[in-house]
């Protein structure tokens, strides 16, 4: 019931690939799982209290793993005439629109995990460093659509500051 | 007339390290530039910080050895004396070989920069990019009348052009035709190679003066001296209770750091001015340092304005202002400072500075309802009583009108605030939501603009209102963009694009005469 407050009546989202649920999965399962392990030797050797700490670490790999499947279907977005609809956030949720005319540059980024699965995340940079308009997640081949797209419209409709 | 901007070849970035002749400036424009040097004394002017910051090397290194040494006070005196000489010389030389290589023109398009002894530096600012022009005057420079001037674009920090020293007169005129022609103002043919004729200074009028009686009793008023006179109280009891100074060395740094604000405060905004000219808003302000600062029109991206408690009888408000260019400076707080300390009434003088139309027909009693009101009094759109939760007092305080040329935000019951942002200004926009607003069915809505000092955002409002205030915002932004003033401000455009009513409203509002609007001009 409540989605439908961060939905806009008429705007078909375009999700971004479940891709990025492995890649996100696989950073959390880095950052967490080392020191899960590291924790994990002491305890072995200890044992009793010790165990607490990659008990813990455990817990937030769980919780993360639910999680980021959730978060990466959240994401949204949506190519109006003049705006760029993003919608993201599971427990924190925004909906951004960022006019094509304000954009001062667009950022297409990949690191080694992401570009591995083949996708990228576009970003839009306007004057403002309040602006959040990063779509993750993109295949490569959409990533450089969009990126073309958004210069094109954003040429087409260029406002000053 | 303007041929159409084309980058020289070979000189297309903004910082180009090629390797040009480092002499003869690189004749490579296509349009005839007189190329100019700064003022002979800039080496001079420039060598006392050379000095200043070899003498402090000198004193905080060697201090402590030169306090031991067994010598007599004459001889200590002269190897300070000698520190500063010799900073002073090399200075002086490093100053005079940098000036040698500096030179800079003025174009139609852009202003130029050529400068650098080791790593040489081109900077090209296009002029319909100019966000605003400073003249500043440093002490010393003051005093022996040379100014250093700036011009401000919008490409983050460190982006302004700074020609560092001109002669009083020479920066008044290099700043007039600057502008001039960053206005788009056509000029008459001159032959190639005359020298300029000079740009008029456009007419200016004061509007305000504070005066320091009022800076004071702002200052006296505001949290910060209050703080700082705490601590001194405070530091002295201690001292007096405890009979020693042990404290003293320890709270120094707070008490230096909060009479510092206070002090630069003061010295930064003593006799602000604030003027209006055909070129925009001119502010002038400083009591050693002066500044005589030009915000052309449209340049303001979001003004806002706030009352301590403590100003509250006296219906005080400091107007600060969003410039792309000044935000990015950190520490310059006075850059940001678009009226110290103005009354209410001063406000109505103000604001149709920046905003020429306020977009709603009362335009002072919607002026009073976002500063002190409450509730949802002309037009206002406040929280729900649902968010009494998370804002038991601000609740019917905190909330947002939109006029059809700008968007008011209002917060804040003890520490009044309002922020003003124009249609056409805001770079882009959000709803968000937190887990705990979701429960109430609440979310916030904020407004970006460039960097500076106005934080733009409604917060705590009922959910689907937000929503659909956002989606009709996007739509009155994308039609204000389109219908938004040049950025060459003289080239009012009288067509299609932009109606007769927005080129009237922007003529009035800063052709040198204060706008008409109904009501408003009923200030004094």
């Amino acid at each position: 019931m409540d989605s439908t407050a961060f939905d806009v009546p008429g705007v078909a989202w375009a999700p971004v690939s479940d891709k990025l649920i492995g890649v996100r999965r696989l950073t959390a399962g880095i950052w967490l799982g080392l020191p899960l392990l590291g924790s994990a030797v002491p305890a072995v050797i200890f044992g009793g209290a010790v165990w607490i700490a990659p008990a813990v670490f455990a817990l937030f790999l769980v919780w993360a793993f639910w999680l980021i499947p959730r978060q990466v279907r959240a994401i949204g977005y949506a190519e109006l005439d003049d705006d760029l609809l993003i919608r993201k956030g599971v427990m924190f949720r925004s909906l951004s629109v960022v006019p094509y005319g304000r954009m001062q540059f667009v950022d297409v980024q990949a690191g080694p995990l992401t570009r591995r699965a083949g996708i990228a995340q576009v970003q839009l940079h306007t004057a403002s460093a309040g602006s959040d308009a990063a779509i993750p997640g993109l295949p490569e081949a959409d990533a450089a659509r969009l990126r073309d797209r958004l210069s094109e419209a954003g040429e087409a409709r260029l406002a000053g500051l | 007339m303007s041929a159409p901007w084309s980058p020289p070849p070979g000189v297309s970035a903004p910082e180009d390290t090629s390797e040009a002749p480092p002499s003869a400036p690189p004749d490579t424009t296509s349009e005839p530039v007189e190329w100019r040097r700064l003022h002979k004394v800039t080496p001079a002017l420039n060598a006392w910080k050379a000095a200043a910051v070899l003498l402090g090397i000198a004193v905080w290194n060697y201090g402590e050895e030169l306090a031991q040494l067994e010598l007599p006070v004459l001889q200590k005196g002269l190897f300070v004396i000698g520190a500063i000489v010799l900073g002073g010389l090399i200075g002086f030389g490093y100053g005079a070989l940098a000036w040698r290589r500096t030179q800079y023109g003025i174009g139609t398009d852009s202003v130029f920069l050529h400068s650098g002894v080791l790593w040489r530096q081109q900077r090209h600012v296009r002029l319909d990019r100019l966000q605003a022009v400073d003249v500043t005057q440093p002490l010393l420079a003051r005093m022996f009348g040379f100014s250093s001037l700036k011009i401000e674009s919008a490409g983050g920090a460190g982006s302004n052009l700074t020609l560092s020293y001109l002669t009083d007169d020479e920066a008044q005129r290099v700043r007039n035709e600057i502008l001039a022609r960053a206005a788009g103002v056509k000029r008459g043919e001159q032959p190639a190679g005359s020298p300029p004729v000079d740009a008029q200074a456009a007419p200016e009028r004061q509007l305000l003066e504070l005066s320091s009686g009022r800076l004071i009793g702002s200052l006296i008023r505001s949290a910060g001296v209050m703080l700082a006179v705490v601590l001194v109280a405070g530091l002295v009891v201690t001292v007096v209770v405890t009979q020693t100074f042990q404290f003293v060395a320890g709270a120094l740094p707070a008490v230096l750091g909060a009479v510092g604000y206070v002090w630069s405060r003061f010295a930064g905004e003593f006799s602000f001015r604030i003027g209006i000219s055909a070129d925009g808003i001119r502010l002038r302000h400083g009591l050693l340092e002066s500044k005589a600062r030009t915000v052309p029109p449209g340049r303001v991206q979001a003004i806002s304005l706030s009352q301590p408690l403590l100003w509250r009888g006296k219906e005080w408000w400091r107007l600060r202002m969003n410039v792309a260019g000044y935000g990015a400076e950190s520490g310059q707080e006075a850059s940001t400072v678009l009226f110290p300390v103005a009354t209410t009434e001063e406000l109505q003088q103000i604001l149709p500075l920046v905003l020429p139309d306020l977009g709603t027909d009362n335009p002072l009693e919607t002026l009073q309802a976002a500063l002190t009101g409450v509730g949802d009094d002309d037009g206002f759109i406040i929280s729900p009583p649902r968010a009494n939760l998370f804002d038991p007092f601000s609740w019917r305080r905190q909330g947002i009108r939109v006029t059809r040329t700008a968007l008011l935000l209002r917060s804040g019951v003890w520490w009044r605030y309002l922020a003003i942002v124009p249609h056409e200004r805001t770079q882009s926009m959000a709803i968000t939501q937190g887990p705990l607003e979701r429960r109430r069915r609440l979310a916030g809505l904020d407004f970006h603009s460039t960097a500076g000092p106005v934080r733009a955002s409604a917060i705590h409002l009922d959910v689907d209102v937000a929503r659909d205030l956002l989606l009709d915002l996007a739509g009155r932004a994308r039609e204000a963009r389109r219908h938004a003033a040049p950025e060459r401000w003289m080239q009012t455009r009288v067509d299609a694009t932009a109606g007769p009513r927005e080129a009237a409203s922007l003529r009035a509002g800063y052709a040198g005469v204060l706008p008409t609007t109904p009501g408003r001009d009923s200030a004094r």
